[in-house]
């Protein structure tokens, strides 16, 4: 696999969509090309990013704040 | 961080039109931007990894209606939606010392912590077969969720938004209906094949193209924004 194939893997594999048989073949030339594939993979994952922020924002239930910093604050306090 | 310095603030710049220089650094972020003076993500990530919980509300403020419509897209219920965004901040707070800003962008975690949570909670709650059939109808109402959302005209639609969707809705319909099964539903290729009756190469190729697009289409606005 070169780099440019490596890529194009890269994009099919952080939203979870490269099957078994290519995910194989993935890891073999994440380790090949070292660094260089980490930088990129870490920059794919802005699609995940990009995304959410294609989305109109969904309004919460105002409990759910409440419920979430009261279970904070008992964590801290535990 | 004190808590004098997280300024609560959910409010974003003015349009910039002026196209920044080439020499940022390449990433793939399309983060909003916020008001001069706001905490950044990254200082909000540092006072949660030292336990502030002010910094965990101020994230939460921030970015908890992203996460709840990024949650809804996958599972399809708002009662389970708003546990799971609970669930998922909660998350947060627990793995924020397993956050490293070297990895990625704060957002770009939380996004694929609660992707991955929500993908998570449909296959755990058996509500994969509900979830389906509400699509199913949603989706002959409205065949193509991204392009319908961007023509909705009473919303308004920030800047950031707006952008990254005519990226998306620009791709072909294929493409699009192909990437939204596999991020929003985790599908593999195979899953997308069978749901929508296409050979398997096929898949791949629209997988491969719409998502370089995407991520073409992405570099190109970090100049616009």
């Amino acid at each position: 696999m070169n780099f440019k194939e490596f890529q194009n893997q890269s994009r099919l594999y952080v939203i979870g969509a490269l099957e078994p048989e290519e995910l194989e073949q993935f890891e073999k030339a994440r380790k090949k090309f070292g660094k260089k594939a980490e930088d990129y993979i870490g920059e794919c994952y802005g699609l995940h990013e990009a995304f959410a922020l294609s989305l109109r924002p969904a309004k919460a239930s105002a409990a759910i704040k409440e419920r979430l910093m009261a279970m904070v604050r008992t964590r801290k306090e535990a | 961080m004190g808590r004098s310095k997280l300024i609560s603030s959910t409010r974003r710049k003015p349009r910039k039109r002026a196209r920044l220089t080439k020499s940022r650094p390449q990433a793939t972020s399309v983060a909003p931007q916020l008001e001069p003076g706001a905490p950044s993500d990254l200082q909000l990530m540092k006072a949660i990894q030292a336990e502030d919980a002010d910094a965990l509300s101020q994230l939460y403020d921030r970015y908890n209606g992203i996460l709840k419509a990024l949650i809804l897209r996958v599972i399809h219920n708002e009662a389970e939606a708003d546990d799971l965004l609970q669930e998922i901040f909660m998350e947060i707070w627990n793995q924020a010392k397993n956050f490293s800003s070297q990895k990625g962008k704060p957002l770009g975690w939380m996004v694929t912590l609660a992707r991955r949570r929500a993908i998570d909670g449909l296959r755990k709650k058996q509500a994969y077969a509900r979830a389906e059939e509400r699509l199913q109808n949603e989706t002959e109402q409205q065949p193509d969720a991204w392009a319908h959302n961007a023509t909705e005209e009473e919303i308004v639609l920030s800047d950031t938004r707006h952008l990254i969707r005519n990226v998306i809705t620009g791709l072909p319909p294929a493409q699009q209906q192909a990437i939204d099964l596999a991020f929003f539903r985790g599908m593999s290729q195979r899953e997308i094949a069978a749901k929508t009756n296409t050979p398997l190469g096929t898949v791949k190729t629209r997988l491969e193209l719409g998502l370089k697009k995407i991520y073409d289409g992405l570099k190109e606005l970090r100049g616009e924004l």
